[in-house]
């Protein structure tokens, strides 16, 4: 195959979201030393911060699919809330699998209505789901009279419980997924799936057998999986690129952009309806204001990932990366004691900074590039 | 007498950095009161020479004289402040504001709204024909009084000289009589008017002098007295391109292809009724705006309020771009950059990107072998050069970015080809690969509409022309014995009620 361009892979418009994550882990690692705290890198910690970070994790890697169509999705906090209300609310009447089915159904119709009325009607996106942010959490506010709901019955909460905070071990899943790109490494005759197995097969080394990871963990990891296959390996995912890159010229290659449009704000609600199931199974139960500003979390997250608000590129696996540096600032805070009041203005401060990376990269390249992992099969052309 | 110039360009020329002669020693003499005509095939250099005027662009060599002194304006601001005001087709007014707060949006000054001011504009858009009203909000305005707007707006700075690029080309009948009414008001008051226009019929009516350009420099210069719209024609034309073989096509195949009948759009495009054979190249002659974009889009399905039908092969096809696309209808737009190419992608994946299932396995999995070898056969068969075709479609010149949108149709499903000026904006060598290209598809059977404003590029290429003007199609002639003077004359010549031979 031909070698791809190593200084562009590896460049900071590509590969900075991973950088600033190392770097920042390194930083609070340091940090927690020298102030003799136990080791910040424990796998403990790291899995608390994926835990932290996995409800953001999951809507953000739908928020991104929105992104790359070109469309923008601010109700997806709301949407969360209102899925976990459903479930609380209904649980304890109907059962656990029910009360979640229809917690993700209605956070299903909403994604519907906003893709409708954003394609249909044609509303800007940014004022249809401006809307649909403010109506669902009335929605909240009224299915709740205001209060905070409760799942009563024992079994029922046990189920959520067990649902939500049932650990898994990632040691064995960890290497069957090195030894998958290891494969594809071989058969691509590609250097970095190979790299990333031997990282992820060092990472389960060190964790050891006995470590485990909370469920939520694994559904973000899944998901994430999933939806990038669809965008990297099938038609749909490079339709979706290329509604968002020029929604003309794909329209006038025969590309219903309407159609993969919608879809995108289905996916989007879908997702936030699963994460308020995780949400509202944590607990047992749900206060009507909960989930409040996560849109802009997400979003940030999305940002920091290099997704492009224009449309036409982005990346899910770097979402993910960008809710976990979000999820370890705020993680380093509360670890290290370093007073929480700055943490705000270090978290805006950071997006600010990688959207300037990626905007003045995106200059001095002079030509769009897309992200790594959307690169073209093009193993083959030579 | 003999007459002052307001302006006079002598031997003026523009070569651009990458080589091109764009004008090559141009000799303009523009009077007060009078209105001036400039026509010129595309390509010409009259927006060179307009840019130039209006301070866009600077000249590389000749002399410019205003007023009878020499003069060389380096931005646009300095243009207009000596004087000439450029009105160009795209207005940049602000729709949300009134037509006052338009007028009076480049003028200097704290205040606005000085009953002074408004008595001065109100008086001067009475000269013009009060065409609008002070206070309706510009994007309320028909595009004629918007134009109004502007020269108000030109006239209020103090212009003495108005550069008018192709006021008409996107008005309808009554409002271009308004405008030819206020260019008339403003010869009679001492203004001189610079008047762009393909239409050699209003050039006729309306001027005192007419230039026309071609390839770069003056092929006729005279008073309008002096000439007819035959003679005008034949200045415009006279470019020579080389007739392609068409031998191939009588053996191209028997029957109709594609059948349209009544294809039209309310408002724009008149109904149209056309059978194609099989390898037949129909071309579509007219000048911007007079619906031959319209109707390509028509027939792809791409303008969601047409109307009429369209089929292929005896089966009519709905009229959504994915149903034309799966019939084997294929549409290469006008603009290849905004409607086009996906700049993100790849050579490979813009190429693939109409048919993906066909070179995806199990119809799902695009695959980059079959992607890669398409891309590869479309790259030597065009001739396109690129880097290969993993390379960004961006990073290509404009000729082989064309060929790049050409060629994810060339597949053996497409059945009929929509063109829609392949040719626009590019060198002179893609564009003859281009020419060859269509006519080796048609001897392959391949059926073909072709929308060109460089008519001699239709009589060379096409089996037989549609003339259009103003949304509908005015006249059919066979390419062999077509002279590309009939077709400017028909195009934009004498209206078409009165056009010998014409067949609506």
């Amino acid at each position: 195959m031909t070698d791809p361009d190593w200084r562009r892979v590896f460049g900071l418009r590509e590969a900075g979201v991973y950088y600033a994550l190392l770097i920042l882990l390194a930083t609070l690692a340091a940090l927690a030393g020298s102030r003799g705290l136990p080791p910040y890198l424990a796998p403990q910690n790291l899995g608390n911060i994926l835990y932290q970070a996995s409800l953001v994790g999951i809507i953000g890697v739908a928020m991104t699919v929105v992104l790359i169509t070109g469309a923008f999705d601010l109700s997806v906090g709301s949407v969360a809330a209102l899925a976990a209300a459903v479930l609380v609310g209904l649980a304890g009447e109907i059962g656990f699998i029910p009360a979640a089915l229809a917690a993700v159904t209605t956070a299903i119709a909403i994604g519907l209505l906003n893709g409708v009325v954003v394609e249909l009607v044609g509303i800007n996106a940014f004022i249809v789901t401006l809307g649909t942010l403010t109506a669902v959490r009335g929605l909240v506010l009224v299915l709740t009279d205001g209060r905070s709901l409760m799942v009563e019955q024992p079994e029922t909460l046990a189920q959520m419980l067990a649902f939500e905070s049932s650990r898994f071990a990632p040691f064995w899943p960890l290497l069957l997924i090195a030894a998958g790109l290891i494969a594809l490494s071989v058969l691509r005759r590609s250097l970095l799936p190979g790299a990333a197995a031997a990282l992820l097969a060092f990472a389960a080394l060190l964790a050891g057998r006995s470590f485990a990871l909370a469920a939520p963990v694994g559904y973000l990891i899944l998901f994430t999986a999933a939806v990038w296959f669809v965008l990297r390996f099938t038609v749909f995912g490079r339709r979706i690129y290329a509604v968002g890159g020029n929604p003309e010229a794909a329209r006038l290659s025969g590309i219903n952009i309407h159609g993969y449009r919608i879809g995108a704000f289905i996916l989007s609600g879908a997702a936030a309806g699963f994460a308020g199931v995780l949400f509202g199974s944590r607990l047992g139960a749900i206060n009507p204001t909960a989930l409040q500003g996560t849109e802009l979390t997400v979003i940030a997250a999305a940002i920091l990932g290099g997704t492009s608000l224009f449309g036409g590129a982005g990346s899910v696996v770097k979402t993910v990366i960008g809710a976990l540096v979000l999820f370890t600032l705020t993680n380093g805070f509360n670890v290290l004691n370093l007073g929480a009041n700055y943490q705000g203005l270090i978290e805006g401060a950071v997006v600010v900074a990688a959207a300037a990376i990626y905007t003045v990269g995106g200059r001095t390249r002079s030509k769009p590039h897309r992200t790594a992992d959307t690169a073209p099969g093009t193993a083959a052309t030579a | 007498m003999v007459i002052t110039p307001l302006l006079l360009l002598e031997g003026v020329a523009k070569t651009f950095p990458n080589g091109t002669a764009a004008l090559r020693g141009v000799d303009l003499r523009i009077v007060p009161g009078r209105v001036h005509g400039l026509l010129g095939a595309n390509g010409a250099g009259k927006s060179t020479l307009i840019k130039i005027l209006a301070g866009a662009l600077t000249a590389s060599c000749g002399t410019i004289r205003w007023k009878g002194e020499a003069a060389q304006w380096k931005t646009p601001q300095a243009a207009k402040a000596a004087g000439i005001a450029t009105l160009y087709q795209h207005i940049p007014l602000v729709p949300t504001l009134s037509a006052l707060e338009n007028v009076l949006l480049d003028q200097g000054g704290w205040c606005r709204h000085l009953p002074a001011e408004r008595r001065r504009i109100a008086a001067l858009v009475a000269s013009l024909g009060d065409p609008f009203g002070l206070d309706t909000v510009v994007g309320d305005l028909p595009i004629g009084a918007r134009q109004m707007v502007a020269l108000a707006q030109a006239l209020a700075g103090g212009a003495e000289m108005v550069v008018m690029d192709e006021p008409t080309a996107s008005l309808a009948g009554h409002e271009r009589e308004a405008v030819y009414a206020t260019i008339r008001r403003l010869a009679r008051e001492g203004k001189a008017v610079l008047f762009v226009s393909h239409f050699i019929d209003e050039i006729v009516a309306l001027t005192d002098e007419v230039t026309v350009l071609r390839d770069g420099m003056v092929a006729l210069s005279a008073p309008t007295y002096d000439l007819n719209e035959a003679s005008i024609a034949q200045a415009i034309a006279g470019r020579v391109v080389r007739a392609l073989d068409k031998s191939g096509r009588s053996q191209g195949g028997t029957g109709n292809v594609v059948a349209l009948r009544d294809v039209g759009s309310p408002g724009t495009l008149a109904p149209v009724t056309l059978d194609l054979a099989a390898g037949e190249v129909v071309g579509i002659a007219g000048v911007l705006g007079s619906g031959r974009t319209e109707l390509l889009h028509a027939i792809f399905g791409a303008d969601p309020r047409a109307t009429g039908s369209v089929s292929v092969d005896g089966r009519q096809i709905e009229r959504l771009p994915e149903a034309s696309v799966d019939a084997g209808i294929a549409l290469v737009p006008e603009d290849r950059a905004r409607q086009g190419y996906v700049p993100q992608f790849t050579v490979a994946e813009n190429i693939s990107l109409a048919h993906l299932r066909q070179f995806a396995h199990a119809g799902l999995f695009p695959s980059g072998a079959r992607e890669g070898a398409f891309a590869a056969e479309m790259i030597v068969r065009l001739a396109i050069r690129a880097p290969g075709a993993d390379a960004l479609v961006t990073e290509l010149s404009g000729g082989n970015a064309q060929k790049v949108v050409i060629g994810k149709w060339l597949t053996p499903h497409t059945r009929l080809l929509l063109l829609d000026e392949p040719t626009a904006g590019i060198d002179v060598g893609a564009r003859t690969d281009i020419l060859r290209l269509i006519r080796r598809l048609a001897d392959e059977g391949l059926t073909t509409i072709l929308v060109s404003s460089e008519f001699e590029e239709l009589i060379a290429v096409c089996d037989r022309i549609l003339v259009m003007r103003d949304g509908a199609v005015v006249a059919e002639r066979a390419a062999d014995g077509c002279t590309e003077e009939e077709l400017i004359l028909l195009a934009g010549g004498t209206r078409p009620s009165l056009a010998a031979g014409a067949q609506a």
